[in-house]
């Protein structure tokens, strides 16, 4: 059994800047991940991280259109600290090295993102979660910790109260590893898989949230799923938000510039979920594009200029040309909005505590909440800095105070067991036939337009599709880099994870932010100002409620 | 499948270390259109014919580095490269590990070479007490200063480079294409104060030991050019300490040596790059030259259009460049 006293579980931008936090405040810090951290979808976000440094900005102003841009299911007290933190996050990432794009003056730039009253975004052209990514894994590689890498979370044990450590399938060898720790950090990122189109990597398949739930911790605001508008035709690869923010505008098959029926003041850069439910209802009313991968709008770039196109939009630029074939220099960009973005996810508050005592969660795989119901483009980047750096700190605090843990064999041999009787069986389900059944099921029933029938229909396959998991057969009987044993695994996350969600949806009968409603299509603040929370139990989740944390921002009418 | 497809044969390398006598191939025909990723068929084989099939994969656009392998012989990203072109040209799809780390199972190798190599350029900003950062403010940066970051951020570590490198193949202490541009992104950098201190410790530490063969640069999927980087180190590293190694006295001597008759002249380059005393040692090597090729150790004769020469060394020649 090996010890640490705290574990990190993900690498990505949250999972690094946790284990700084709590490598300074002197632990024993080991970081467990199923990727190399340089391969974690941090890395993937692409136009900018938002600070308001700007000199016509404020807090005030971030604070602003977060609360709103969140439906006001934010927590205004986390809102306000994130706000607060963001620029001093900024310029310690550019200390650390990460390397941002400048303006002609030398300052940092910021370009203007949807739902924002500023040119708030900081960025480094079109792969800023690399850039941020790069730089903390410079500054973080300099300090001493263990990197347990490829080892797949499976449990998070905990025993009289609190946690005791993990266990892991280490993917190289095989073995099933357990790890002693007196504070685990979640950070294993979104859960974007559990959709089909989604532009979100193959590995975000949410074990963190699920591993969590199982051991007890509430999931919160799960019903709340960002899809971005700009998704490539095909196979939903991410068109970033930056490509409009530069100038670039969408329309239709009649060639409308239609976001001036649904946003007229700020057109293209109205909040998200305003954004793709346009796209959706000008593809369902018939004025999409039809083509081979299925119907679409444009999104047009042409009139910015190869040089600027080139320059700001490099890697747009390159997945147009070697993805879908098409120069968006000099042709539109087919796109339709797809899964990118989990708002919910482990229950906790600003130092990153979850219910359970000693687990802490952070970046996506958290809810504090500051997104509320709709993300807004260059919040989250900003939040798996802020959150991550105090619950690494917290936990290290905990850490340092908490009692010795330890492992059991009672806690080790059932898991073995579980997974090795997945093996054993001579015939069964196919994991991957399951996911696809699952992402197909997400897809049709739980998308940017809900109602009670699809979500009940939705619940009901969803439901069956775990039943027939109790069944699952992993073929592979290889130790070394057994991907079928990865893949019912990761599928096993993902089938409690929709359920959640689907739950959580079926019972919000109201429309806010992400969750539209087209039964229930007002938002209800008497009745659903809350946040939705759900534990595990035998037959499945069970709801709760918590109120939404207020400062002094009014509920408003949302409208852009 | 909305779209019309052909009929696709994949000609996959498996084998398992400790479980497999050796390689084989093994054969898989899909019908996909002919633009669908070669990491889409792959992640089809194990979906719907071989789950045992082993790979590393994660974002599927080109960002996260996962899916770098031999493609027909070359070393690629499996998710940007489409089927359609692969087919035309070589009719049938081979896929293989990255070289030069070992294999795990199947197309999945062990990085550690790579990494460890990564990690020896010291990949982290060197700071000088004397010299903190702005309190409170981001660094300033000339635009000039920013132009030198054009390339190497966009660096995947994916090691498509370092797979193909013929260096890194024969010698493993070679850092290998992503950890020099890594070191060059470093010593360009004017939030680093150690970039003397990177460029003396390089030479005689693999700079030099780059074959130029541009091999790395032809592999990235992202332009990091890395041979383009080396050879920016190694102006820089002469720059800096003079022709000071075996590979750095050996490039300005040749580069000198040119000058005369526009043919290498043989017995002065041994002697520039080793020097008088050291010349001794490469009498054995000498001996057997002059054996198999006598005309190649007399003094060479001047070239015709000479003068076209002169001016490309003028031109190569320009004014001193401005220090790092």
């Amino acid at each position: 059994m090996l010890r640490h006293e705290v574990v990190v579980v993900g690498a990505g931008l949250a999972g690094q800047r946790a284990a700084l936090a709590a490598v300074e405040a002197g632990r024993d810090v080991a970081i467990v991940t199923k990727l190399h951290p340089l391969r974690s979808h941090s890395g993937a976000a692409q136009g900018g991280i938002n600070a308001a440094i700007g000199p016509n900005d404020s807090i005030d102003a971030h604070t602003y259109d977060t609360v709103k841009g969140s439906d006001y299911l934010g927590d205004q007290d986390a809102i306000e600290f994130f706000c607060r933190e963001a620029g001093p996050t900024v310029i310690e990432m550019e200390h650390f090295g990460t390397i941002f794009s400048r303006a002609e003056d030398g300052t940092l730039a910021q370009r203007p993102f949807g739902g924002a009253g500023f040119p708030r975004t900081v960025y480094a052209a079109d792969r800023t979660g690399l850039a941020l990514l790069q730089g903390l894994w410079e500054r973080l590689g300099s300090e001493r910790f263990t990197l347990y890498e490829e080892w797949e979370l499976l449990r998070i044990v905990v025993r009289e109260g609190r946690v005791q450590g993990i266990i892991a399938l280490d993917r190289r060898t095989g073995e099933f590893q357990e790890v002693a720790a007196k504070a685990v950090i979640i950070a294993t990122g979104g859960a974007g898989r559990i959709y089909g189109r989604t532009t979100n990597a193959h590995s975000c398949t949410g074990d963190g949230m699920a591993v969590a739930y199982r051991a007890g911790a509430f999931l919160k605001d799960m019903e709340f799923v960002q899809f971005h508008p700009t998704a490539l035709l095909e196979g939903g690869i991410l068109v970033t938000e930056g490509a409009r923010g530069e100038g670039g505008i969408l329309k239709n098959a009649v060639g409308e510039r239609f976001m001036s029926k649904y946003a007229p003041k700020v057109l293209e850069l109205a909040s998200r979920d305003v954004v793709a439910r346009a796209i959706t209802t000008e593809i369902l009313e018939g004025r999409g594009f039809q083509g081979p991968y299925g119907p679409f709008v444009t999104l047009e770039l042409m009139h910015l200029g190869k040089e600027k196109i080139e320059s700001r939009l490099q890697e747009i630029c390159d997945l147009c040309r070697s993805f879908a074939g098409m120069d968006p220099v000099t042709t539109p960009i087919p796109i339709s909005p797809a899964q990118h973005y989990m708002m919910g996810g482990v229950g906790t508050n600003i130092p990153g505590e979850t219910n359970i005592p000693g687990l802490y969660a952070a970046g996506e795989a958290a809810c504090v909440s500051i997104h509320g119901a709709n993300r807004l483009g260059g919040n989250s980047l900003m939040e798996t800095l802020v959150f991550g750096k105090s619950t690494g700190a917290a936990a290290a605090a905990y850490a340092e105070k908490a009692p010795t843990t330890s492992m059991t064999p009672s806690e080790l041999d059932p898991v073995t067991s579980t997974y090795r009787a997945w093996s054993e069986r001579k015939e069964g389900e196919d994991p991957s036939t399951l996911r696809t059944e699952l992402q197909q099921t997400m897809d049709r029933y739980v998308n940017i337009f809900r109602n009670e029938a699809d979500l009940a229909e939705g619940l009901r396959r969803v439901r069956a599709i775990k039943e027939r998991f109790s069944r699952v057969h992993v073929v592979d009987q290889s130790k070394v880099f057994n991907l079928n044993l990865s893949d019912a695994i990761e599928t096993e996350h993902m089938i409690d994870l929709a359920e959640v969600i689907i739950v959580g949806a079926y019972a919000r009968l109201e429309s806010r932010g992400a969750h539209f409603r087209t039964d229930f299509p007002k938002r209800d603040d008497a009745k659903w100002m809350k946040h939705t929370l759900a534990q595990r139990t035998p037959t499945g989740p069970t709801l709760s409620y918590s109120p939404v944390a207020y400062t002094h921002w009014e509920p408003k009418e949302r409208v852009y | 499948m909305a779209a019309d497809t052909v009929s696709v044969p994949f000609d996959v390398y498996r084998f398992q270390p400790g479980k497999d006598a050796r390689p084989r191939y093994q054969r898989y025909t899909l019908d996909l259109a002919p633009h669908t990723p070669i990491l889409t068929g792959l992640l089809q084989i194990r979906d719907e014919i071989d789950p045992t099939l082993g790979l590393r994969y994660s974002c599927r656009s080109a960002i996260c580095g996962s899916c770098a392998m031999q493609i027909n012989s070359k070393s690629r990203l499996a998710c940007e490269t489409q089927v359609g072109p692969e087919l035309e040209r070589h009719g049938r799809i081979v896929v293989e590990p990255m070289r030069n780390q070992p294999v795990l199972r199947d197309l999945v190798v062990d990085q550690s070479p790579f990494w460890r190599e990564y990690n020896k350029i010291e990949p982290h900003l060197k700071l000088d007490p004397r010299r903190p950062m702005p309190a409170g403010q981001p660094t300033a940066m000339t635009p000039a200063q920013v132009e030198r970051f054009k390339e190497t951020p966009r660096c995947i570590a994916c090691a498509a480079c370092y797979s193909a490198c013929p260096a890194a193949e024969v010698d493993p202490e070679f850092p290998g294409p992503m950890a020099l541009a890594k070191l060059y992104r470093f010593v360009v950098d004017p939030r680093d104060t150690a970039h003397q201190e990177r460029l003396v410790r390089i030479q005689p530490n693999g700079l030099w030991l780059c074959l130029r063969c541009h091999l790395c640069t032809e592999a990235c999927p992202k332009d990091v050019r890395p041979s383009e980087r080396i050879r920016d180190l190694k102006e820089m590293a002469i720059a800096v300490q003079g022709a000071t190694e075996l590979g750095s006295r050996h490039a300005v001597g040749f580069k000198e040596n040119l000058k005369g008759a526009g043919q290498i002249n043989e017995m002065k380059l041994v002697r520039a790059t080793f020097g008088l005393t050291g010349m001794v040692g490469q009498i054995g090597q000498g001996i057997r030259v002059w054996r198999k090729k006598p005309e190649i150790m007399k003094k060479p004769r001047k070239i015709e259009g000479m003068d076209e020469l002169d001016k490309i060394y003028a031109a190569l020649d320009p004014p001193a460049k401005e220090e790092p």
